[in-house]
């Protein structure tokens, strides 16, 4: 329920819609009748926040529990909140309109890290101190999980709490243990020193960091009990693990506006740029059933007449023509369509395409990320040219002539030959086109190459790898400009300065926390957003806190540096990411895990491909 | 194949969806309630949703109605109510289901409550001063027409309004032409208080009803 004060500022900003809930399906509990109340906040806008599949599941479960009330708060768009600064209205979650500053624990998901800005900003928005420090009792807990929680260093000084890995069984556990300490009185500090006892929980406090004169870290030293590592939490059996049967369904039109079912997690590739391909192992499915049932449950409840099958790659599910099958025997008489978000090159075919394309002719995508296959079998991107050409001669057949590529451009080991290569391989999909003789009649094909700079992360093999500085991607931009040929290819390109940011950030330590809260100060915030974004701003800040971006972007590491997220354990063992490093660095691949395990260290999880590969 | 006008009310949170917002809500709450919809053929059956009138976004509406073409003896009016309801955001509410009487092209006029909450002045003297202000001869304000802004003199529409003073409130209702040929925008009668009387206040401004050739209420 919002408030008139609220009503009054709606009437002056765009898509008021944003700001004040009362969807389908939001939980709506009385104050009362609960002991915790859960804030998820999403830092960043409604449309984006409300598409994103694991707030949906945290909400829903959370809100499961009969003691506790999760709502949602979204970051306010620029409009939105000059309004509620000056009027002195406090951010507010959608399902109660009281404040953030009300909650017993404000949660944030770390999707990006471009996002982080918008965390400091709305924790302001509602007169929550930022640091942690600062925050004194019990009530306003800060906490976050998420992706980029695998190295929170940046963040550690905002944070009393970060989740490690997945979140569905130990979320529950630290509310459990914060219902106790409310009950009976306990202090922030006790509490905190109790939760860091759980598996998967990381209290940023408790550690102790300190430097070497080459700036790079000594030690992380565990104080009063904390463990000296912590391992991820992991839900080793999907069809066990909580999934919604409803969403929030959202009046106005956000991102991904459609029924999402989860079909498996992690992914057997093992691309050695991708960070979520070796946060998430392992690879584990939810079966067949278990999934049409999830789907039906959520078309009955929201409404949706679309069902898209999301993973990091569904194309690789065992049974995806059995999934699909099963689909099939009712959602056509709904009159309900069924999409897969990612597509493979190499398992890509006629049958798969005939059962999908009833949805979306919009364009086909696919990603070689390089363009040359010495490039390729750096990164472990096992798809041949010839994979590719065999796809896309299918997808013209089958009336497609739209084809978007996506590529990464400052990979390790690079050349300009590479870069070249991205264009030969858009030119090569465009003449395939013309010498296909069962391509649609009378039209064109258009080829859109998208290029976005490589950013090392932490778990990866390339975690050591420096980033290309910025004038090193400029100038690769500039050559693929040149190498292209045609007007069928449209080239795009990400712009090198927010990937910079990006890059210092996700492998920064804690001593970017002083840059990111000037940053703030100084107005930087919806870093995402390209009419926001100012590089110059932030590199100002960088230079008043005395500290080199430079240091965390283009710096190569040495595989014996104490790493700032060393303390973190995913399961992926350090000595198998140096073995890949190195396999990369010889022009070497990887099985997958179907074709043979690498033992990389996940089996320690005992679920999933590990298991079954036994 | 038979067309029932469904009834609605769109108030409280549900007024800051938009018209097109709003079709797609009501669109997958059919889709949801498992209403056999009649199809043509080959159409999208989301133009099978025909409006009434078009709300603006913020203004509340209290009796909005929606023509959609069901199957013959598809099921009853209330079960349609009810299934409806449970896929709608609670502050979208079917009430009634009709056949309709009128065609939505024969709509001319809207009857609107204004509620004013006066911000720098009490009630009692708000409420003086907006009525002689909709007395004058000429009441010229801009209004947004599809060739940009324009000046457009309100008084010839004011005949029959109504201003009292509530508790904290000043309470306008009046009768403004709509539909097709003209469309006369309930804001512009705040805009023309904002802008002559200086007074800052909040406006909530509910559609109460829907009016066809002389004051012929739409059904
Ligand atoms: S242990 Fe083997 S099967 Fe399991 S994730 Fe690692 S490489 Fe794959």
């Amino acid at each position: 329920m919002i408030s008139k004060t609220i009503e009054k500022l709606l009437s002056k900003v765009q898509k008021p819609g944003r700001y004040v809930g009362g969807e389908l399906n939001s939980v709506i509990k009385s104050k009362e009748d609960v002991e915790i109340r859960f804030a998820f906040c999403f830092p960043d806008i409604y449309e984006v926040g409300m598409s994103h599949l694991g707030m949906k599941i945290l909400y829903s479960q959370l809100n499961t529990v009969p003691y506790i009330w999760c709502e949602r708060v979204f970051a306010p768009w620029a409009d939105m909140e000059e309004q509620m600064r000056r009027c002195q209205v406090p951010l507010y979650a959608l399902e109660s309109g009281d404040s953030l500053a009300d909650f017993d624990i404000i949660g944030f998901t770390l999707q990006y890290e471009l996002s982080y800005t918008n965390i400091l900003n709305m924790l302001d928005l509602a007169g929550v101190p930022l640091k942690a420090c600062d925050r004194h009792s019990l009530s306003r807990l800060v906490v976050a999980g998420g992706p980029c929680a695998c190295n929170p260093e940046p963040l550690a000084d905002f944070f009393d709490l970060f989740f490690i890995g997945e979140g569905e069984e130990v979320d529950l556990e630290v509310l459990a243990l914060y219902r106790e300490f409310k009950k009976k009185g306990g202090t922030k500090q006790n509490f905190l020193q109790a939760a860091a006892q759980i598996p998967g929980v990381y209290v940023p406090s408790l550690y102790t960091v300190e430097y070497r004169e080459d700036g790079t870290i000594r030690e992380m030293r565990p104080q009063c009990g904390a463990p000296k590592t912590v391992k991820k939490r992991l839900m080793p059996d999907l069809d066990k693990s909580y999934f919604p049967d409803r969403f929030v369904v959202p009046a106005i039109e956000i991102v991904h506006d459609r029924a999402v079912a989860e079909v498996l997690r992690g992914c057997i590739r093992g691309c050695r740029f991708c960070q979520a391909g070796f946060l998430y192992r392992p690879f584990r499915e939810k079966s067949v059933d278990v999934i049409n049932k999830q789907c039906f449950d959520l078309c009955e409840n929201t409404g949706y007449d679309e069902i898209s099958l999301s993973s990091l790659s569904t194309s690789d599910y065992s049974d995806i023509y059995g999934l699909l099958d099963k689909l099939h025997t009712w959602t056509p008489e709904q009159k309900i369509g069924v999409s897969l978000p990612s597509l493979r090159v190499d398992n890509f075919s006629t049958e798969l395409m005939s059962k999908i394309k009833s949805v979306r002719r919009s364009g086909l995508t696919f990603a070689p990320e390089a363009g040359t296959q010495r490039l390729r079998d750096v990164i472990n991107k096992n798809v041949t040219e010839e994979e590719l050409l065999k796809t896309v001669n299918t997808a013209f057949a089958g009336g497609w002539t739209t084809i978007k590529l996506y590529f990464m451009i400052g990979l390790p080991t690079e050349t300009m030959e590479d870069v070249e290569g991205i264009a030969n391989l858009g030119q090569a999909v465009v003449d395939a086109f013309y010498s296909n003789p069962d391509k649609p009649k009378g039209r064109s094909v258009k080829v859109s190459v998208s290029t976005a700079s490589f950013v090392p992360k932490p778990f990866t093999p390339f975690q050591w790898e420096p980033q290309d500085t910025m004038e090193m991607l400029r100038e690769k931009q500039r050559h693929l400009v040149r190498t292209v040929k045609t007007r069928k290819i449209e080239l795009s390109w990400h712009d090198a300065e927010t990937s910079f940011l990006e890059a210092v950030f996700a492998r920064g330590d804690r001593r970017l926390g002083a840059v990111l809260l000037k940053a703030w100060e100084n107005g930087c915030k919806m870093d995402g957003w390209k009419d926001f974004f100012s590089l110059s701003k932030w590199l100002e800040q960088f230079r008043a806190c005395g500290i080199d971006p430079e240091f965390y972007a283009n710096r190569r590491r040495s595989p014996d540096e104490v790493l700032p997220w060393d303390h973190l354990d995913y399961g992926v063992t350090k000595s198998f990411l140096i073995e890949e490093w190195k396999r990369a660095r010889e022009n070497r691949t990887t099985p997958n895990c179907r074709e043979k395990c690498s033992a990389c260290g996940a089996a320690c999880f005992k679920g999933g491909i590990c298991v079954e590969n036994r | 194949m038979k067309t029932v006008r469904v009834w609605f009310r769109k108030t409280g949170t549900a007024r800051f969806i938009s018209h097109l917002d709003l079709n797609r809500c009501m669109a997958r709450a059919i889709h949801k309630a498992k209403i056999p919809l009649w199809y043509t053929e080959g159409f999208n059956p989301h133009a099978f949703l025909t409006f009434a009138l078009p709300l603006s976004l913020g203004i509340s509406g209290e009796r909005e109605s929606m023509d959609m073409k069901l199957e013959d003896n598809a099921l009853s009016d209330a079960e349609l109510m009810e299934r409806m309801n449970a896929g709608l955001p609670p502050d979208i509410r079917v009430y009634a289901v009709t056949e309709p009487v009128m065609k939505p092209g024969q709509i001319t006029a809207a009857s609107y409550r204004i509620s004013l909450e006066v911000e720098n002045m009490d009630a009692e003297q708000a409420a003086g001063r907006i009525a002689e202000l909709f007395r004058s001869e000429t009441l010229v304000v801009s209004k947004h027409t599809k060739s940009g802004w324009s000046d457009f003199d309100l008084a010839p529409y004011l005949g029959n309004i109504e201003v009292s003073a509530a508790k904290t409130t000043v309470e306008i209702s009046s009768v403004l032409p709509a539909g097709s040929s003209l469309n006369i925008n309930p804001t512009l009668l705040t805009d023309a208080v904002g802008k002559y009387l200086h007074l800052e206040f909040y406006a909530k401004i509910r559609r109460t009803c829907l009016y066809g050739e002389s004051q012929k209420i739409f059904e």
